[in-house]
């Protein structure tokens, strides 16, 4: 087993955990909101992407920002349904919730797409980079561009932005935020938008790497967490780099160990971590959005 | 004092209806067999229950009691012949196990983090169920062999859904009976303090990391025994006992009728079984609909059904005092509109 | 201030604020005119800052309220809090005053910047640290290493940039020196020699008879005493209850 090619196989697939999870990052440090339905909102935008693709004929690039279109429509769908638990803080129901919508989505998804797996193939994902006997596709670097470009973006809007400031000051305190004339619920509903379009890109992106069928998610939801728990909650740096390590850990634990037992592996991961630092390894809930 | 007079002689009443419906209903095997496994889901469902109405905590691993029950009943059965007071004793204490390793490691976790540990739990088991071979990987446990649970030369055996019934419903007493005691034992009462004002909790002398672990402990094996009878009803265990589906049933169940109903779970499990049984729309539509139940609930009747026998209450008493003066109309002002 | 009522540019009717039934405030009228400063004054629980919590729309929990609050001609008791905030109805709280991970310098550019409306005067930066020399010197520094006193120097900055019509101000004295106390209270009545509006809700009732116009005290969500600050400063209830004195 080539170790080089290993790495590059984990950096591929870090940038890839940390796209995915970049969404529920900033859903989390700010409105303090739990997705459970993250993972069959990340299969509804592979889904979409193939549909686009493989049904509608549209070019990849047109097919993306239509998945992120109706990922971002159901963000706001749910995010209007849970707003009021949302103000309360409710988490128990919110979590609950996210947990209904995500079930949802799975049937209403069998139902639309078939219950039949599907390969979602793009121009990119044909196509190999060859370096001597290292090798990856367009499509994994595409992923890791997308992934950093994602993030500084986010990373510039937060911190330079008269909208990244109106998120950071909900993210550190909502009511004072109202008392200086922010619309805290647009503001929600402006986040919840972005985790939908955010994870919606994220699967247009990462789904040509494998099969794809309407029952998939949970692999994606639990990798999400450990990236952001392993992060610090609601941090963006913190999560590039929690991605990144934890893409490596699993190709090496993959290629060395077992390939069937990778999320078991990182899930441990998680484990070791929490009952070591149960806040996390950043500042903890609260940390806001930096 | 009459009040519980009445509740103890209704009780019984109400327990004898419940066993006496699917007879009463026509008594087909599909009716038998929809009323089996609404007693099992709504014995699995009590497990949870406990832990998010009195401890108001999410936890998500619930599933893998129940999947611990059905595999050590399925596993014991068919590779060792074990009979079925062995398999029910051993679902119950690997429960115990799980649930005091689940319940260590999250000790000290709260809220979503908590929640989200045990959702990995759940995945990360399902993952493993499906892989691991010795417990039959993907294609799972089969011929797990009919329930025998006779003593001493009295023959207790169900073949089928009709003769499994009694030992169901059997379950569903003890699982009432268990929950109804816990809520009012001091472990109970704990459980509530801890959950409602925690600091007035530690304040009394309570710890609540020991009564949250008492508690895990408290609920696990009943979902747990809910999986072993689940077993012998299905007579194959595979990893799609782990499936979301028993997730949103459970946490379905807890909430539709209104927190700490004791009969709520089992009402509201019936509800979903019924209309999957008998007015069933196709899988993939029961699927939205149960999802949907769940997130309308939550969303719109934070107090279940329950919730909505409230206003017809308000209405009743205002017609009896009428000649109390109205007041004058109030607009609740919300902070953010 | 015979014409308080016509030229008020905050008007209360009826409010009242209930949680759970119980009535928390109960008020019947109030109004501050442009250049006054009111004083609430009270016991601990007697509902004062429920009231300033309550025009603004930003009570806590769900409590039940009803009543009229007009902001110069138009009717704002149905707005929510941030669209209160903005047409100039700013209330600066207890204690919840500066974002921690943000600098002093971030904290004040929080502010929401009205339009240029007439009758409204729209501190800038410059003005706030002309205002509060002490904020300039700490710009740099983050609102979670401020002490109190800078805090709320913080928090009346923010407010007096969005170009307050009326500012409701939740006992700014509390935990601060006393020499910054009549700071605080002095600037308090500089700006409101410039045109603003200002209930104060003070529990330093001897300070706060050093600057307000008007006197109203509280107890129990009630309005008791009202009147020009030289004639309730004698009431026997203020003085025995407030300032100490065993005769008037």
């Amino acid at each position: 087993m080539n170790l080089t090619q290993q790495v590059i196989n984990g950096l591929v697939l870090g940038h890839a955990y940390a796209l995915v999870a970049i969404g529920w990052t900033l859903l989390l440090g700010v409105a303090r909101l739990v997705n459970f339905g993250h993972g069959q909102m990340y299969m509804l935008g592979a889904f979409v992407t193939w549909w686009a693709v493989a049904r509608a004929g549209m070019p990849y690039a047109l097919a993306l920002p239509v998945a992120m279109a109706v990922g971002a429509l159901f963000g706001l769908v749910m995010q209007r349904v849970m707003l009021k638990a949302t103000f309360e803080q409710n988490l128990v129901s919110i979590m609950i919730m996210t947990l209904g919508f995500g079930y949802v989505l799975h049937g209403g998804a069998a139902l639309v797409f078939g219950s039949t797996g599907q390969i979602l193939e793009t121009a990119l994902s044909r196509n190999e980079i060859t370096l001597g006997p290292l090798w990856l596709t367009w499509q994994d670097a595409a992923i890791i561009v997308a992934a950093i470009v994602v993030f500084a973006s986010l990373k510039w809007v937060l911190d330079g932005t008269r909208v990244g400031r109106l998120v950071r000051m909900v993210a550190e305190d909502p009511r004072l935020a109202m008392l200086a004339g922010v619309n805290v619920r647009r503001v929600y509903y402006g986040v919840f938008a972005f985790e939908g379009a955010a994870v919606a890109f994220a699967a247009g992106m990462v789904a040509p790497r494998t099969p794809i069928l309407t029952s998939m998610g949970f692999e994606e939801v639990i990798m999400t967490f450990v990236v952001v728990v392993l992060g610090g909650i609601g941090s963006v740096t913190g999560s590039y780099v929690a991605g990144v390590a934890l893409g490596l850990f699993t190709a090496l634990f993959g290629a060395l160990v077992s390939p069937a037992y990778t999320t078991a592996a990182a899930f441990l991961v998680l484990i070791t971590v929490l009952v070591m630092r149960p806040r996390g390894l950043s500042a903890g809930p609260g940390a806001g959005a930096h | 004092m009459t009040a519980r007079r009445l509740r103890s002689l209704a009780l019984p009443l109400v327990g004898l209806l419940v066993f006496v419906a699917p007879t009463v209903l026509g008594g087909s095997g599909s009716v038998y067999s929809a009323a089996v496994l609404i007693a099992i889901f709504a014995v699995m469902a009590y497990g949870l229950d406990v832990i998010v109405s009195d401890l108001g905590e999410v936890s998500l691993a619930h599933t893998v009691f129940f999947a611990v029950g059905s595999y050590t009943a399925a596993w014991l059965s068919t590779k060792a012949g074990a009979g079925a007071w062995l398999t029910l004793a051993a679902s119950i204490g690997m429960a115990l196990l799980f649930a005091a390793v689940i319940g260590l490691v999250t000790l000290r976790l709260r809220e979503f983090v908590f929640s989200l540990v045990t959702y990995a739990v759940a995945v990360v088991a399902m993952s493993v169920a499906a892989n691991w071979a010795f417990i039959g990987g993907s294609d799972g446990l089969r011929g797990v062999p009919m329930l025998d649970l006779s003593i001493a030369g009295l023959p207790l055996t169900a073949r089928n859904d009709r003769e499994l019934w009694p030992y169901a419903f059997g379950l569903l007493a003890i699982a009432l009976y268990l929950v109804d005691r816990f809520r009012h034992s001091r472990l109970g009462a704990a459980a509530i303090m801890t959950h409602l004002n925690p600091r007035l909790a530690t304040m009394s002398g309570i710890d609540p990391a020991r009564v949250r672990l008492q508690v895990f402990l408290f609920s696990a094996p009943i979902s747990a025994a809910a999986g072993w009878l689940y077993a012998y009803q299905r007579a194959y265990v595979s990893a799609d006992v782990l499936e979301n589906y028993f997730l949103i049933l459970m946490l379905t169940a807890v909430v539709l009728v209104g927190r700490r109903q004791l009969l709520g779970p089992l009402a509201a499990t019936a509800l979903v079984l019924l209309q999957e049984k008998f007015f069933s729309l196709g899988g993939y539509v029961d699927k939205i609909v149960l999802g949907s139940v769940l997130i309308v609930v939550l969303a719109f009747f934070p107090h279940g059904l329950m919730g909505l026998a409230q206003p017809v209450r308000q209405i009743v008493r205002r017609l009896f005092k009428s000649r109390e003066p109205s007041q004058p109309a109030m607009t609740t002002v919300e902070n953010p509109k | 201030m015979s014409d308080a009522t016509s030229a008020a540019v905050l008007q209360v009717r009826n409010l009242r604020v209930a949680y759970a039934g119980n009535r928390a405030v109960d008020l019947q009228s109030l109004d501050v005119a442009r250049g006054e400063v009111v004083g609430v004054v009270g016991a601990n629980g007697a509902g004062k800052s429920t009231l300033v919590n309550g025009l603004a729309g930003w009570s806590r929990g769900e409590p039940r309220v009803s009543g009229e609050v007009r902001l110069g001609v138009e009717r704002v008791d149905a707005w929510p809090t941030h669209e209160r905030i903005r047409a100039g109805l700013l209330l600066v709280p207890e204690g919840r005053l500066v974002f921690g991970r943000m600098s002093v310098e971030e904290n004040l550019s929080t502010a929401f910047a009205p339009q240029t409306a007439p009758g409204r005067r729209v501190y800038t930066r410059d003005e706030i640290y002309e205002l509060f020399p002490r904020l300039a010197e700490r710009c740099r520094h983050l609102g979670s290493q401020l002490s109190g006193g800078e805090r709320q120097m913080l928090g009346i900055g923010r407010a007096l940039m969005m170009g307050p019509r009326v500012l409701l101000l939740d006992e700014p004295s509390i935990g601060l020196a006393p020499k910054l106390v009549s700071q605080v209270l002095e600037t308090m009545r500089t700006l409101a020699r410039a045109g603003l509006a200002i209930l104060l809700v003070e529990q330093n009732v001897r300070a706060a008879l050093e600057v307000v116009d008007r006197l109203v005290l509280l107890e129990r969500g009630r309005v008791v005493l009202e009147g020009p600050a030289a004639q309730v400063g004698n009431d026997p209830r203020i003085a025995q209850a407030y300032l100490g004195a065993t005769a008037a």
